[in-house]
């Protein structure tokens, strides 16, 4: 074989060890570059800062799961320090049945870090008070509609069974209008329903994290002003980690922004194996 | 009657949803909450359906002792053990149905979204090659957005991320718009032919 | 003298205020304007209100900060007659305005702010039925080439010689999307075509519903070619709800039973990739079809045909040549080429100061 027959020809298991060895040597070698701010991430990072503290709640919709963990789950950790170190109440669901899991590892782990460093009972986190996890709930579309009246008729109990009536937070957070903004974290197309059920008909303001390839089928939203800011993948996530460290919210580097150092090396992996690709292959042309 | 009926009943609600939508009275509200409750049932109730169709499925694996019947026998006992572990022990925060999911359930999911990265190295050498202009506008575009992305992308130029983010808003948009119109109007058709009966595949076999 | 115009100075009240019945909505709600007060620079908010004929007191039901001359009742009665009154308050300070006209609220019947979708909806169901009727008479609607399906008849002649099976994936998403219907009525189309050449079949579904359907449209399009005996309960096969453990056990279908052709038709999320390098990966031809536009990149990749978006709902027309469908797709184009039209229309009169964006706003 030709060497330039060899450059198309590449065995997959060399791009596959290459691939591994450029994902794992970052973590002992970490590169410091600081993220370049998006626009979307900036944007609903000073919407966040603008919500006045112990008024209206923020809906926080965990529709991600296990798989897209390192994209969704720094968004859902942010976005909760955020509002509980601002005093913003936060009432969570989820209509992913995979939800649950990941909503109740984000929230227990803020919370615990939030209530470990809490100087006085004021600044501690406390459920029902300051935050409500409402679970999982089958039937999506209706349930964000009949959101808009009445959010206890479509979670009646709360995800362990308490009624939600007899949280304070829950009393008066009836509906949309008590809401500031929804912000969903997944990797499917939920904010479409969201922003089709819930922003048109009741005006709720909408926000989304998102998986990277998700990302880039919600810019007409972005562009309409139908999203007040979004995530996009693990690069919005440390984007938001970014704006956290500036802000004083936390004092180390998040787990997205250490992962985004993999990101980029195999990004420059896979651009390079293209280039020796396309090498090969009009080398390979011009000999025919 | 075992097709005319759902395909009445089809008709009656599509129809009245749609005129819902055009009157905002509190008695078409009202309406349209009860059928809003009852798609949340029935969407419970097919979950059920699902669990039913695990059990016989793999239930008959095993009785016939099919090819394979094992990982069947351990599908219906990994379901039934986790599912009372949660019902009994509760599903909170620290309970063990919340570490079963953490540490056996997450790790083999983000395992097989893992893959997606080994695939996208393979599919992107293997097929990303310039054979005419519009694959070397494909292949130029993913470049930019690539590198644009990446922290040091800033470095290489200082306006290449600006750029990036023009390509994602402008022609990426305008492309993803073009194809969501149509297949808007290709969903309202097929939408519109349920309603109508036209379109009975739902229904299963033909008449 | 300082001292003396202190004390004459007082706030001015806000002038003109209107209460109407807030249109296209369920009633209870009361729109209140007023004029803002020449003061209002000065002022910390202003109060709002209200008294009902019964009432012998004015209600206060809420308050606006300065410079909003705007506020919303949505606590009125319906078909209870109220008048509002705005007072403007600074410090100790409270003009009050006249009271408003006198004003109910009740709710509407029809939402005249969403006559543009019915007005749509009309034309585009319109265009349909004329052209399902037109289609029955005509049988030669014009539908162009689309590459991927011309492409079926070959893919399922390579399995057959091949002794291979045909692996259908009929998308993850349940009975109830319209890219899993477009997706079982060409199931049905190939399922007609391999049982003429007793060709293996297999078809994985992730859902129980659609594992149910898609048994019967086979079984019924073995029929249909009087084959019926040639129809296996082992070729429709119901695998996992989970979505990486379907795409890993139709890996494992690819790679143990090595198909010659892989159809992956219907509505695919992050697994699309898994399952098309895979299946490139055994070198079966594969032709996919989706409506899910972040996923096509994927497919356009791995696959060697792709039917993009809206050509995955005209396949089940384009592969029957059925009078319903052919028509219904003709309608489609029809409800696209309105659609463009009315676009240039308006972005042609914006140029010359006419603005009409509003006309495909939905309220």
């Amino acid at each position: 074989m030709k060497w330039h027959e060899r450059l198309t020809g590449i065995d997959r298991r060399i791009i596959y060890g290459l691939l591994t060895i450029f994902i794992i040597v970052p973590f002992f070698i970490p590169l410091k570059l600081r993220e370049n701010i998006m626009p979307q991430t900036k944007k609903l990072f000073d919407f966040m800062e603008s919500i006045p503290p112990h008024e209206k709640a923020v809906i926080i919709s965990f529709d991600y799961t296990p798989s897209t963990y390192p994209e969704c789950h720094p968004m859902a950790v942010g976005l909760l320090r955020q509002c509980f170190k601002r005093k913003i109440p936060v009432v969570g669901m989820s209509f992913d049945p995979q939800g649950p899991g990941m909503a109740v590892d984000a929230i227990d782990y803020v919370v615990a870090e939030i209530n470990r460093a809490a100087a006085s009972p004021g600044d501690s986190v406390r459920y029902g008070i300051d935050y409500v996890y409402l679970g999982y709930k089958a039937g999506f579309e209706a349930a964000i509609l009949e959101m808009g009246e009445n959010i206890a008729s479509v979670f009646p109990r709360d995800h362990l069974g308490t009624p939600v009536e007899s949280l304070p937070l829950m009393a008066r957070t009836k509906n949309y209008k008590d809401i500031a903004i929804a912000l969903i974290i997944t990797a499917a197309a939920y904010p479409d329903w969201w922003v089709l059920y819930a922003q048109s008909r009741y005006g709720v303001k909408v926000g989304a994290g998102l998986t990277a390839v998700m990302a880039a089928e919600f810019y007409p939203y972005l562009q309409t002003g139908q999203f007040t800011g979004m995530l996009s993948g693990m690069k919005g996530a440390a984007e938001y980690e970014e704006l956290m460290l500036r802000h004083n919210y936390t004092r180390e580097l998040g787990k997205a922004e250490r992962g985004m150092n993999s990101q980029s090396m195999i990004h420059i992996l896979i651009i390079a194996f293209i280039i020796i690709g396309n090498i090969g292959y009009f080398l390979s042309r011009k000999k025919k | 009657m075992k097709r005319t009926l759902p395909l009445a009943i089809c008709l009656v609600i599509g129809v009245s949803m749609v005129i819902q939508f055009f009157i905002p009275h509190p008695v078409s509200l009202r309406y349209n909450s009860t059928i809003l409750t009852w798609v949340i049932i029935l969407t419970a109730f097919a979950l059920i359906l699902a669990i039913g169709n695990v059990f016989v499925h793999h239930g008959n694996r095993i009785i016939k002792q099919q090819p394979g019947w094992f990982y069947s026998a351990v599908t219906i006992v990994s379901m039934v053990i986790v599912a009372i572990i949660g019902l009994f022990w509760g599903i909170g925060g620290q309970s063990l149905f919340q570490k079963i999911y953490l540490n056996i359930l997450s790790p083999l999911a983000a395992t097989m979204f893992a893959l997606l990265a080994y695939y996208m190295a393979s599919a992107a050498y293997r097929a990303f090659k310039a054979r005419s202009i519009e694959s070397f506008m494909l292949l130029a575009a993913a470049f930019i957005v690539m590198i644009g992305f990446m922290p040091f992308g800033q470095y290489i130029h200082p306006r290449l991320p600006e750029f990036a983010e023009w390509i994602m808003q402008v022609p990426n948009m305008a492309s993803k718009r073009g194809i969501q119109i149509g297949i808007a109007f290709g969903a309202i058709a097929t939408a519109l032919k349920i309603i109508l009966g036209i379109e009975r595949s739902w229904l299963g076999g033909k008449d | 003298m300082y001292l003396v115009c202190l004390s004459l100075i007082t706030i001015a009240p806000v002038t003109d205020v209107q209460a109407a019945d807030k249109p296209n909505d369920a009633g209870s709600n009361i729109d209140i304007t007023w004029i803002l007060s020449p003061d209002d620079a000065f002022i910390e908010y202003y109060s709002v209100l209200r008294r009902s004929s019964q009432d012998t007191v004015e209600q206060y039901i809420g308050r606006t900060k300065y410079g909003i001359c705007t506020f919303e009742d949505n606590t009125a009665q319906d078909n209870t007659v109220y008048t509002y009154v705005v007072a403007t308050v600074s410090g100790s300070e409270i003009a009050r305005s006249k009271p408003s006209n006198p004003c109910r609220s009740y709710p509407q019947v029809f939402h005249s702010g969403r006559i543009n979708v019915l007005i749509c909806i009309l034309i585009f169901s319109a265009l349909v039925l004329y052209f399902v009727r037109r289609a029955r008479h005509d049988k030669n609607l014009f539908i162009r080439k689309i590459a991927g399906l011309a492409a079926v008849e070959d893919a399922i002649g390579r399995a057959t010689e091949m002794g291979k099976p045909i692996l259908y994936v009929p998308g993850l998403w349940d009975i109830d999307s319209t890219a899993t219907i477009a997706s079982m009525n060409i199931l049905g189309e190939i399922a007609k075509k391999i049982a003429r050449y007793d060709t293996p079949l297999i078809v994985t579904n992730r859902w129980s519903v659609t594992y149910t359907i898609s048994k019967e449209i086979v079984k019924e399009a073995f029929i249909s070619q009087g084959h019926p005996d040639k129809f296996k309960n082992d070729y429709i096969r119901y695998l996992t709800e989970d979505q990486f453990g379907f795409a890993a056990a139709v890996n494992g279908i690819m790679i143990r039973e090595k198909p010659a052709a892989n159809f992956f038709i219907g509505y695919f999320w992050a697994e699309s990739l898994i399952l098309a390098e895979t299946g490139a990966m055994t070198g079966a031809i594969q032709i996919a079809g989706t409506d899910a536009v972040n996923q096509l990149p994927f497919f356009v990749t791995a696959c060697d045909y792709t039917l993009l978006g809206e050509e995955l709902y005209a396949a089940s027309a384009y592969l029957s040549r059925e009078p319903l469908l052919l028509g219904a797709l003709k309608a489609q184009d029809f409800g696209k080429v309105l659609a463009l039209a009315m676009l240039v229309a308006i972005t042609i009169l914006a140029f010359f100061g006419l603005h009409l964006s509003s006309v495909m706003t939905v309220r």
